[in-house]
C-alpha cells in the first residue's frame, strides 16, 4: 500500500516506568517501539504531543522531559476523564499511541545569558520541568535560575524528588509553597499563595525573563506581581491550553481568533496573550 | 464554437461513468427529500432543488476511520486506512454555492500539514457544476461574492440553456479529460442562449466591510441580541457545505477498534470544555459569535478566502429561525 502519510497514525511507544506523582497525578517514561522512530525523534522544550490509550482516544500534554535527554520521552498528566482514566490503568509494558511532537516552543536560544524565573501551579510544573531541565543541561549559558512553585497541599505538589534535588543544588533557588492550610506540621516550604510568595521572592527582572504556567486564576494574579517587579510584556512567556483534537490545525477546535493554538501556539509572551484580548 | 450536451445525453454520460466503475454522486431524491447520493442510472439525477445537505461529505464524510488498532499476542498493532482505494469520483450537478466549497476547504486541510483522508479524495474528484437557475428566499450566494454562473470550484460548468440542454466549459484539466472521455456525447451549438434566472434580489453584502466591524466588535451587544436563543443543536454547521470542524474519538475495546474522525460543531457547548471545568465560550452567544466570526473573520485572516458560499441551508434549517443573511446585513448596514 503506497500512499502519502496520514497525519493522525500515531507512533506506538512502550511504557517503561510508571510514578505515581500524586494521588490522581502520573509521569509516564516511554520509548517509541520502532528504532528508526526512537533515533530520529526530536522536540523543543513546550512543544506537545498526542497520546493515545487504545479505545479511549487521544489526549493533548506537553512532552514534560527535557529535549536535551535521549532515548525516551516523559508525559506527565492528571486523571480527569475518559483518556486519562484509561492511560492510567495502563501498566508497565503496555503500548500507548504517541503523535507529535506539535507546535512551537520556548525561544530557549534567546535565554542565553539571561536570568530564569520559572512559576508554576500545581499540574502546570510539566509544561515547565521540560524547561527547566534543558536549562540545567546547560547551566552555564544562564545566570540565575529561580524557581517558584506551589500548588494547593502538600500532597498536590508534583515531582517531589526532583523538588529536593533542586533545592540542594546551589545553581537553582527553589521556592516552594503551599496555600494556607495546606501543609502538614513537617511542611519545609513557604505557606502562601504562588502570586503573594513570588512578589516576596522578589527575583530581579533586569536581563531576566519569567516562565508563568498554572490554572488561569493563578496567572491572572502573577501578571500583575510581575509587572510592579519590572517584568515588560515581552518577558514574560506562558502557555496556552486550549481543548485540541487534531493538534495540526484542521479540527478548528483550539482557536483564540485567528490564532491557532496548536500551530501558532502552545507557547506566547504575555504581550502576545494581551494582543488576542479574547476568550481563552 | 461553444460545447453543449443534451438532457439526454447528460444521462447518457452518468450511465457510461457507472459503466466505467466511477462513483458518481448528484441529487438524487431519497425518501422525501433530494439529496446528494451515489446515482445508479441517468435517470436518478434530479435538477430541481438543492439537495437538503451539501456535497462536502463526498470529500469530508459524516464519519471515517483514520486507523484501526489489534493487540496480537500481546503486541499493539495499528493499521492506516488503505487509501489508494478511494474511488474515482464524478459530482455532478452541483450548483455554483456547493461546488465552490471544496475549493475554500482545500486551504484548512492542506495548510502545513496535508490530511490525505480529504485531500485523496479531491484529488480523485471530479466537479461537474451547473449554474443555478432557481434561488429561494433562504439562498445569498450573490450576496457574498458568488454569482449564479460561478465557475470557480467546478472543473466542468454547465449551463442550461432555453431549449433545454446544457452549455459546456471545461474549467480544469479534469474536466476537459471528463469530455474529451466521452467526446462523442458532447456537439457544437450555434448558439447558446441561456435559460433565465430568477434572481433572489438580495442585496450584496460589503464583505471587507463586515470583516473590519467584526474586527472591532467582538465585544458588542449585537450577539447576546441575535444569538441568545441558540440552542446550539449544531444543524446549522452540519448542513453547511463550508463548516470542517470534526473530533477524533476511538469506537472498539482496548483490544481492537478504530479510531474514527467524525464532524463536530462549534455551537456544542462542550466542544471547547476543558478537562479542569474551564469554557472559553461557556454561554451559547459566544459560540455563535464564533460561528460567524470563523467565516466571516478570522478564515479570511487567516486563508484569503470567506468560509460561506451563501447557500441558504443554515438559514432553513434553523429551529429558532436564526437568519445568517439578515445578521450579515444588519451588520453591513451598521455605520461605525
Ligand atoms: C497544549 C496542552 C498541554 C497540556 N498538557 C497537559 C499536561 O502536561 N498534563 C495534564 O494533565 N494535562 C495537560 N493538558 C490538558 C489535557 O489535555 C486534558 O486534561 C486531557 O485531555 C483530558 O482528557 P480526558 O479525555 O481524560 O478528559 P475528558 O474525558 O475529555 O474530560 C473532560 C471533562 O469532562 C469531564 N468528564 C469526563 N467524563 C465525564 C462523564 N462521564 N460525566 C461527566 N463529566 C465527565 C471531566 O471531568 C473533565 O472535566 C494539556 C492541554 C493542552 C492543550
Ligand atoms: S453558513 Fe449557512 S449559508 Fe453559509 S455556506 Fe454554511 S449553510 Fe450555507
Ligand atoms: S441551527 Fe440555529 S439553533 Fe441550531 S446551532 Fe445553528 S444557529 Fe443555533
Ligand atoms: S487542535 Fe485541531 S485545530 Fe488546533
Amino acid at each position: 500500500m503506497c500512499q502519502s502519510k496520514n497525519i493522525y497514525l500515531p507512533n506506538l511507544a512502550t511504557i517503561e516506568a510508571i510514578v505515581d506523582e500524586t494521588p490522581d497525578v502520573r509521569t509516564l517514561r516511554l520509548v517509541f517501539q520502532d528504532d528508526q522512530v526512537r533515533e530520529n525523534f526530536s522536540f523543543r522544550a513546550g512543544q506537545f504531543a498526542e497520546y493515545s490509550a487504545f479505545g479511549a482516544g487521544e489526549s493533548t500534554f506537553c512532552i514534560a522531559s527535557a529535549p536535551t535527554r535521549k532515548g525516551y520521552i516523559e508525559c506527565c498528566f492528571r486523571s480527569v476523564g475518559r483518556v486519562t482514566e484509561s492511560l492510567r490503568r495502563l501498566e508497565v509494558g503496555d503500548s500507548i499511541g504517541v503523535r507529535g511532537p506539535y507546535g512551537n516552543s520556548f525561544p530557549i536560544e534567546q535565554f542565553y545569558g539571561k536570568s530564569l524565573v520559572f512559576i508554576a501551579g500545581g499540574i502546570a510544573l510539566p509544561p515547565l520541568r521540560t524547561v527547566i531541565w534543558n536549562c540545567l543541561d546547560l547551566r552555564d549559558k544562564f545566570k540565575d535560575i529561580t524557581i517558584v512553585y506551589g500548588a494547593r497541599s502538600e500532597a498536590d505538589l508534583v515531582y517531589k524528588r526532583e523538588l529536593a534535588e533542586w533545592q540542594e543544588r546551589d545553581d537553582v533557588r527553589l521556592v516552594k509553597c503551599v496555600d494556607p492550610g495546606g501543609n502538614g506540621p513537617d511542611f519545609d516550604g513557604k505557606v502562601g499563595f504562588v502570586p503573594n510568595v513570588l512578589e516576596e521572592a522578589a527575583p530581579s527582572s533586569e536581563n531576566a525573563v519569567a516562565l508563568v504556567c498554572g490554572p488561569p486564576i493563578m496567572i491572572k494574579f502573577t501578571l500583575p506581581v510581575l509587572e510592579r517587579l519590572g517584568f515588560a510584556d515581552d518577558q514574560i512567556y506562558t502557555t496556552l491550553e486550549n481543548r485540541m483534537k487534531c493538534g495540526v490545525g484542521k479540527c478548528g477546535r483550539c482557536n483564540v481568533g485567528n490564532v491557532y493554538v496548536c500551530k501558532d501556539g502552545p507557547v506566547f509572551t504575555a504581550g502576545e496573550v494581551k494582543a488576542m484580548s479574547q476568550e481563552f | 464554437m461553444p460545447q453543449i450536451i443534451t438532457e439526454e445525453n447528460l444521462r447518457n454520460l452518468i450511465d457510461l461513468l457507472v459503466k466505467e466503475s466511477k462513483v458518481v454522486v448528484g441529487p438524487k431524491e431519497t425518501g422525501s427529500v433530494v439529496l446528494y447520493q451515489p446515482l445508479t442510472a441517468g435517470s436518478d439525477l434530479r435538477l430541481d432543488s438543492l439537495p437538503r445537505r451539501s456535497a462536502k461529505e463526498l470529500f469530508f464524510p459524516i464519519c471515517e476511520n483514520i486507523l484501526t488498532y489489534q493487540r496480537q499476542d500481546g503486541k499493539m498493532q495499528v493499521t492506516d486506512v488503505d487509501r489508494s482505494h478511494f474511488p474515482e469520483t464524478v459530482l455532478i450537478g452541483a450548483p455554483p454555492c456547493d461546488a465552490a466549497s471544496p475549493a475554500i476547504l482545500d486551504a484548512v486541510f492542506s495548510w502545513d500539514y496535508n490530511d490525505e483522508f480529504y485531500l485523496e479524495r479531491r484529488r480523485k474528484s471530479t466537479i461537474v457544476g451547473i449554474a443555478c437557475t432557481k434561488g429561494d428566499d433562504a439562498c445569498f450566494c450573490t450576496a457574498v461574492g458568488l454569482a449564479r454562473d460561478t465557475e470557480a470550484g467546478s472543473d466542468l460548468f454547465l449551463t442550461p440553456l432555453k431549449d433545454g440542454s446544457y452549455g459546456c466549459k471545461a474549467v480544469t484539466e479534469k474536466g476537459k479529460a471528463l469530455v474529451d472521455a466521452h467526446a462523442a456525447l458532447f456537439g457544437e451549438a450555434a448558439s447558446v442562449d441561456a435559460a433565465l434566472f430568477v434572481e433572489q434580489g438580495t442585496e450584496k453584502l460589503d464583505l471587507a466591510k463586515i470583516k473590519n466591524w467584526l474586527e472591532g466588535h467582538f465585544e458588542d451587544p449585537l450577539w447576546e441580541k441575535i444569538a441568545d436563543i441558540c440552542v446550539g443543536c449544531g444543524s446549522c454547521a452540519f448542513i453547511c457545505p463550508a463548516c470542517h470542524c470534526f473530533d477524533i474519538n476511538d469506537e472498539g475495546s482496548t483490544e481492537q477498534g478504530s479510531r474514527r474522525k467524525h464532524w463536530d460543531a462549534c455551537g456544542f457547548s462542550k466542544f471547547t470544555n476543558h478537562a479542569s471545568g474551564h469554557n472559553p465560550r461557556d454561554v451559547q452567544n459566544k459560540r455563535y459569535r464564533n460561528r460567524i466570526m470563523h467565516k466571516f473573520k478570522y478564515y479570511d485572516d487567516k486563508f484569503g478566502k470567506t468560509l460561506c458560499t451563501g447557500c441558504g441551508r443554515c438559514v432553513r434549517a434553523c429551529p429558532v429561525g436564526i437568519d445568517i443573511a439578515e445578521i450579515l446585513s444588519t451588520i453591513n448596514a451598521k455605520q461605525d
